[in-house]
């Protein structure tokens, strides 16, 4: 059994990169990320088909981002077809977007993660140390993926979320059971901020990088970027992202300016809008303080996701059929918040629907120029330490960023 | 009784596959006592492939060159090898364009850069390996992947499906959509397993699960046809999970 070969990847992350360490002699002088995820050239892959054809396929860039690429490609397509959604559908929609949120953040923060603070390898770990506290995690994950299926028909690539509309509207019956579902876990999403905030640091505090998210719609949603500094309407965004193609990694780059690396997801949001109740949280707003973010947004989903199906219930849920698109020549490009930051869809369609351009960009390729640069700055604090403990220490840092790796590359 | 190990992997894909093993919120507990997920990258640290695996599930399709090596390097290890969702079965959503100059679509997104130019045109597991079992899907039911497990640890492999979602469908007592609604339903051709999980919300069947056996696609040309879908369209939407169906 000694034939053992370690592989040199990232682990309980979603996809493929890895960290590279640079020794001169005995010291580690440099770190390098490297997102090698293959590509599967969806922005390719997408010319070609017809508009309706665009979120099904678009969807399959990431399984735990399923959920927020449909609804992202579905907004980028009823914009260029000039689609006007109801207000049922809106909230659906919405609700199955936080649904996702959930259950992104419920996994990072007890699966992948939770392991780092307590010094196990894995959910193996938890298993065997941490059992209550891992099945508390997996219930509040079971319940975002509860609200994705009662939207979406599925929990993963959600086929029931459709141009125009949705296929088959959840009866009330259905919306109840997640109303029940949210009460009966609400105070252990509450109590999970007191635990994760009480977690000891496993990171040294590093510089902040300035921050970028979505603005002008209900929580997660919006047309416009917002940094501390600026706002970018929809249509300019993509241009101001200006995503560039780099020899070191398969993932577009995006940096403020051409110049600076910048932050997108939960510790980036509320920097930018915090509310007011949960501020004493982050007395330290570097990148270790992400956890705390995913929590509080947690809390923030469960809350959010219970106004929504208060909103639906007492709308009362309507049998609708989708709104018919006009098939038109047009272009059209949506913004919103997927769990780890900035999501944009943008496509172009000829006179009979069929695409003709597809620009998607996404949170972790905007992420690893920040991910670099708190590499680089850890091995400047950390200089004089043990190989592998830079090492170990590396990958909680880049698992600080919940990378996504599928997404950054696609 | 001693754990049984199993490597999981991912090549190229978005790990829906993986993903939909971890949704298995209730069990997970009990599936991480009973196994041994020695290889799991995606849930466990480190990534070390050593000794001998009684099974490995891997999700994806090949695209890259160490992607092959990691697959005959597991092959070589493992048992049983099981291929794990619609791309590790069939090539699924990325080899969508396959046939078609993979450097020209390459440079679609990438530009005269030549970043990922080591890539190739994708293809499903068998293509390299011997492939023991394969549950497909895109995603795969979670059903399916408990099942699989348990089967395992009886030394069973899952039986292939060899009926469409239409019989599903019909079992559920749905309505036809293509028949009775005039829409652009896959259900005939698809390999079932999924419990016609969309028909019945009311949306077509997009054919994830890849081609049923001996699939009449020349009579399914003609209904489609009758329904006012042609060939070309009927073809190019079985191409957006499996590559290689044709006439």
């Amino acid at each position: 059994m000694s034939n053992g070969s370690k592989i040199d990847i990232l682990t309980r992350v979603e996809g493929h990169g890895s960290v590279e360490l640079v020794r001169d002699g005995g010291r580690v002088v440099d770190a390098c990320l490297h997102l090698s995820e293959s590509p599967r050239l969806f922005e390719a892959l997408l010319v070609g088909r017809r508009f309706d054809e665009i979120p099904d396929i678009a969807c399959r860039i990431c399984s735990i981002c399923s959920t927020v690429h449909k609804v992202s490609a579905l907004q980028a397509v009823e914009k260029a077809l000039a689609v006007n959604i109801s207000r049922q559908t809106g909230l659906l929609r919405e609700l199955a977007v936080q649904g996702g949120q959930i259950e992104s953040h419920a996994l990072h923060i007890f699966c992948l993660a939770l392991p780092d603070y307590l010094g196990v390898n894995g959910i193996q770990g938890l298993v065997a140390h941490e059992p209550e506290k891992l099945r508390m995690g997996l219930k509040i994950k079971k319940l975002g993926n509860l609200i994705q299926e009662t939207i979406g028909g599925r929990a993963i690539h959600p086929f029931n979320l459709l141009v125009g509309g949705v296929g088959k509207v959840p009866g009330a019956d259905q919306l109840l059971h997640l109303k029940d579902q949210l009460e009966e876990l609400r105070d252990e999403v509450t109590a999970s901020i007191a635990y994760v905030s009480g977690l000891n640091d496993i990171l040294p505090p590093l510089s902040m990088h300035p921050a970028c998210a979505v603005s002008g719609g209900p929580p997660l949603f919006g047309n416009r970027l917002v940094t501390s500094t600026e706002t970018i309407a929809v249509n300019s965004a993509a241009a101001w992202l200006d995503e560039q193609v780099e020899a070191h990694t398969y993932a577009k780059v995006s940096r403020f300016g051409g110049k600076i690396p910048f932050l997108v997801g939960p510790l980036a949001r509320l920097t930018l809008a915090m509310p007011a109740a949960y501020a004493h949280y982050f007395t330290d707003t570097s990148i270790r303080s992400a956890m705390k973010a995913r929590v509080i947004e947690l809390h923030l989903a469960v809350e959010r996701a219970q106004v929504l199906v208060d909103l639906l219930l007492n709308d009362g849920l309507k049998r609708e059929q989708p709104v018919v698109a006009i098939v038109a020549q047009g272009e059209g490009t949506s913004v919103m918040e997927a769990p780890r930051g900035v999501l944009l869809h943008s496509y172009r369609f000829d006179d009979r629907g069929v695409c003709c351009a597809a620009d998607i960009i996404t949170p972790t390729s905007i992420n690893q120029g920040a991910i670099a640069v708190s590499l680089k700055e850890l091995i400047v604090v950390m200089d004089g330490a043990e190989y592998e403990q830079i090492r170990t220490v590396a990958e909680m840092l880049v698992r600080c960023y919940d990378p996504c790796i599928s997404c950054a590359v696609h | 009784m001693k754990k049984m190990r199993v490597a999981i992997a991912g090549l190229t894909a978005c790990s829906g596959c993986q993903l939909a093993l971890l949704n298995c919120e209730d069990e997970l507990p009990e599936l991480f006592e009973k196994f041994a997920f020695h290889f799991f990258p995606m849930a466990c640290s480190p990534a070390l492939l050593e000794g001998e695996y009684d099974a490995a599930l891997v999700e994806g399709c090949l695209s890259m060159p160490h992607e092959k090596e990691l697959l005959l390097e597991l092959r070589k290890r493992s048992v049983h090898l099981i291929a794990l969702g619609t791309c590790a079965v069939w090539g699924g959503v990325a080899a969508l364009r396959n046939g078609e100059d993979r450097e020209w679509l390459r440079q679609q997104v990438y530009g005269h850069n030549p970043v990922a130019s080591e890539t190739f045109e994708p293809l499903p597991l068998h293509r390299v390996v011997k492939v023991d079992a394969a549950v497909t899907g895109c995603p795969p039911e979670k059903e399916e992947l408990l099942r699989l497990l348990a089967g395992l640890t009886r030394g069973a492999l899952p039986v292939g499906i060899d009926y469409p979602v239409c019989t599903e469908c019909r079992m559920r007592e749905n309505l036809c959509l293509l028949t009775e609604r005039d829409m652009f339903c896959l259900g005939l051709l698809t390999l079932g397993g999924c419990g016609a999980r969309c028909p019945s919300l009311g949306v077509p069947c997009e054919g994830c699960r890849g081609p049923v056996p001996e699939a009449n696609l020349a009579e399914a040309l003609e209904i489609y046809s009758e329904k006012g879908f042609g060939r070309i369209t009927v073809l190019d939407r079985l191409r957006r999970f499996c590559p290689e169906w044709k006439l």
